[in-house]
């Protein structure tokens, strides 16, 4: 299956020079403000790398955005409960990636769990009835999404597939990845926050990335250090409102279909993005076992209590 | 579902070079070496860079090690060598796709010189200094590794240099790594006593391995090489030793390291099995456990067994009262008494700990005691007239990731 | 005359019964050549699963056997080593 090139927007770049070496390229793309580093190419070439770094983003965008009814996400969800529908190896590889990290997160990860978003309207503020919730969440199950070879089908007609858990992060690899084959050795990939560092400064040293305070949404928390490798952060902040007191965040347990609680947020450390993303959103649902899991997967993190206490690794 | 780092304070502000200051709080440490599943299914994703390979990978951070070793052997009666070596070694990234790693070793021995039997009682001093160094350079591409390699050694009346070059290939599932490997060897022998003067030795050896993830809990490793060297073989400081000016190897080496997912422990294990063309046939078996106690401590016990058939030219020292030194009874066109060449089986049993204080640090220390018998040799037949020799090996040191 | 105990060949008959012996160590732990997936390789990346993973200890030995023993090598191609030969 092709990519049909006609429906993908090329994103218009914002160039920032911000001195004989680094230039910045901003964009939006996936709802969200985007940027790429640069340093140590001609401003040329500089920019036409930024572009196909941007120019993939907008691709993955069209491909799996569940808000274009021509992505193939849609396409699988429109179709649940009744045909095959064929995929692309990509789009398998998504879809396994999927399997696997609700295996390993012992079913907290679920790319069915947006079924949630039609019990918990997060615009009015309302919670939502027991006995709804509970007929959502038996639509809830990684497992019911049927892959066969290069065929996929959703068990059920009211299933949903969403890859918002982990798009960006994939998003961010692969620019990097677009923005290693033309040469780019040091800079990094930031799409709202989901960040890919490709290697240090041209100096040596490391970028410093600041760590939004999930209180205070102008200020920092915390600044770290990255030369390699992908930083991501899971909050309670983006997307929220409180009811009696009480602050109810987007992120969902599909087993409960209640939000987390436990952390503000956690920002992981991981050599890839697509990891420090799926990371992140397993440490916040596993909400007071957090931190062992984030131990055992070996990455670094800094995550921030309900009660605003800290902790890093 | 990730959420926004404030832009203001962030990535961008930071890209220029007025770095703005950084705000306080505890920072999480770099991307660990270690990759957990979530990771490793990450990395499965399609047409990602992926920082790691099978053994073609980059490293991804540096490491800095020291150790401090204590060596001594002796013989019943006679504590013959003592050795103290500070050794240090570093490895690190050095841009996106070159790593550098390298190692400095100093030995300082004292003691006596090798005793050749059981009844001899004087034993002359000696003390020497060894400096060793090596230096690799790696360059890594997508699938393949390139190595230069150099090493430096030097004591009092020898002088060894060493060149090499290495290939190292992954397969496209990252489970398979190739790797063929050629070194040159200069050696330069200048003995105190003169015996020989200048005397050189040239050695060119060539190695294969192949590295296959078997299952995701078994990792085996055959290696073949084959060393070939020309020159000066013998000892200077034996009345009579004489031997060959050229010698052949050919070493055939299988590991196999076992995870045991029950319990989170490790088996290594390895043969090897070493012939040449002074005749010698040589057997070494090879066990580690690791184990792990818990998340700081590993303890791991390890056994080695090695069995050596004598050099077609060895001759076993017979002590003679009146004339004293031993002395070849047999005088072909060669002949040599050195215990290395002799018969024997020999036994190591050892402990190491290793505690990581943090991500960063660990500390190990190791105890070992090796013991060699002509009797133990595999089958019998070792080489008769050997006095039993053992020897204590005592290290500590530390390893800091940065 | 000395007793040619492995007999002249490449690998005397002693040394195939230790590899065999090795391969069927290998097959009655259940080792089916069954190659991991990449999410799968993260047992195999522990440190305690490395072959040298310590290098200074590894050479170390390397130059500890090398002055007791004859047989030398079969870890890495020279250079790399000791420095001793």
């Amino acid at each position: 299956m092709r990519d049909t090139l006609e429906h993908i927007e090329t994103p218009a770049l914002e160039r920032i020079e911000l001195d004989s070496q680094a230039t910045v390229f901003r964009f939006r793309a996936m709802a969200s403000p985007c940027e790429v580093c640069v340093e140590g190419l001609s401003s040329l070439a500089a920019e036409v790398a930024a572009q196909k770094a941007a120019n993939e983003v907008a691709r993955i965008e069209a491909k799996y955005s569940r808000y274009r009814s021509d992505s193939i996400v849609s396409r699988i969800n429109a179709a649940a409960g009744g045909d095959w529908i064929a995929i692309d190896d990509e789009t398998r590889s998504l879809l396994e990636f999927a399997q696997s990290l609700a295996r390993e997160s012992e079913g907290l990860f679920d790319i069915t769990s947006g079924v949630l978003r039609r019990v918990w309207d997060f615009r009015a503020g309302k919670l939502p009835e027991e006995s709804s919730l509970s007929e959502t969440l038996a639509l809830i199950g990684t497992e019911r999404i049927l892959l066969d070879g290069s065929n996929v089908r959703l068990a059920d007609a009211l299933m949903e597939i969403d890859l918002g858990g982990f798009g960006k992060e994939y998003a961010a690899d692969r620019a990097a990845a677009v923005l290693a084959a033309e040469g780019v050795r040091h800079g990094f990939v930031n799409l709202g926050g989901d960040l890919r560092a490709l290697g240090p400064k041209q100096s040596g040293e490391p970028w410093s990335i600041g760590i939004a305070h999930p209180r205070e949404p102008e200020n920092t928390i915390a600044s770290i250090s990255l030369r390699t490798g992908a930083l991501a952060t899971s909050g309670d902040y983006e997307r929220f409102f409180e009811h009696d007191g009480q602050r109810y965040c987007h992120i969902l347990n599909p087993k409960t279909g209640r939000p987390v609680t436990h952390w503000q947020s956690i920002s992981v450390l991981a050599p890839v993005c697509a990891a420090a993303g799926a990371l992140a959103t397993i440490a916040m649902l596993r909400e007071a076992h957090a931190l062992e899991f984030l131990d055992a997967q070996g990455c670094g993190y800094l995550a921030i209590r309900f009660d605003g206490e800290r902790f890093a690794r | 579902m990730s959420s926004k780092i404030d832009f203001a304070g962030s990535a961008l502000a930071r890209c220029a070079p007025s770095d703005a200051t950084a705000v306080a709080g505890p920072t999480p440490s770099q991307t660990s070496a270690r990759f957990g599943s979530i990771t490793l299914a990450a990395l499965a994703l399609p047409g990602l860079v992926a920082p790691i390979g099978a053994q073609v990978a980059p490293l991804e951070e540096g490491v800095i090690a020291a150790k401090f070793g204590v060596y001594e052997d002796r013989q019943p009666g006679l504590t013959r060598v003592r050795a103290i070596s500070p050794s240090l070694y570093i490895a690190s990234p050095i841009a996106s796709s070159w790593s550098f790693e390298g190692s400095l070793t100093h030995d300082n021995v004292s003691g006596a010189s090798p005793r050749w039997h059981s009844s001899i009682s004087s034993a002359s001093r000696m003390a020497d200094h060894r400096t060793a160094a090596t230096a690799k350079l790696t360059k890594s591409f997508e699938r393949v590794a390139v190595a230069l390699g150099g090493a430096y050694s030097d004591e009092q009346d020898y002088r060894s240099r060493a060149g090499s070059l290495e290939l190292r290939i992954a397969s496209a599932d990252n489970n398979r790594t190739w790797s063929i490997a050629f070194a040159h060897t200069d050696d330069n022998i200048f003995p105190t006593n003169r015996a020989a003067r200048g005397a050189t030795r040239r050695t060119n050896e060539l190695g294969l391995s192949v590295t296959q993830n078997w299952t995701k809990h078994d990792v085996v490793q055959l290696a073949i090489s084959r060393a070939e060297g020309r020159g000066y073989y013998n000892d200077p400081y034996k009345i009579v030793d004489i031997r060959p000016r050229e010698r052949d190897q050919t070493t055939a080496t299988l590991r196999w390291n076992h995870f045991i997912a029950s319990s989170g422990d490790a088996l290594r294990t390895s043969y090897r099995f070493y012939s040449d063309s002074f005749g010698i046939r040589a057997h070494t078996l090879d066990a580690a456990y690791a184990k792990a106690l818990n998340d700081r401590w590993i303890v791991t016990p390890t056994l080695r067994y090695h069995t050596q058939s004598a050099a077609n030219f060895y001759y076993d020292p017979v002590y003679d009262p009146v004339v004293g030194e031993p002395f070849p009874v047999v005088l072909g066109r060669f002949a040599s008494p050195d215990h290395r060449l002799s018969a024997f089986g020999a036994v190591t049993v050892g402990v190491r700990a290793d505690w990581k204080l943090d991500s960063r640090w660990t500390l190990d220390a190791k105890l070992e005691r090796y013991e060699q018998r002509s009797s133990w040799r595999l089958g019998g037949g070792g080489s008769p007239g050997l006095a039993p020799l053992t020897a204590l090996i005592a290290q500590i040191g530390f390893t800091r990731t940065f | 005359m000395k007793l040619v105990f492995f007999g002249a060949s490449f690998f005397g008959r002693r040394s195939v019964l230790l590899g065999q012996a090795l391969f069927f160590v290998a097959l009655s732990s259940g080792c089916a050549y069954n190659p991991p997936a990449a999410w799968e390789r993260g047992d195999l990346a522990k440190v305690k699963m490395k072959f040298d993973a310590d290098r200074l200890d590894a050479m170390a030995a390397q130059h500890t056997y090398f002055s007791k023993e004859a047989a030398s090598g079969g870890t890495g191609v020279g250079g790399g080593g000791c420095g001793c030969n």
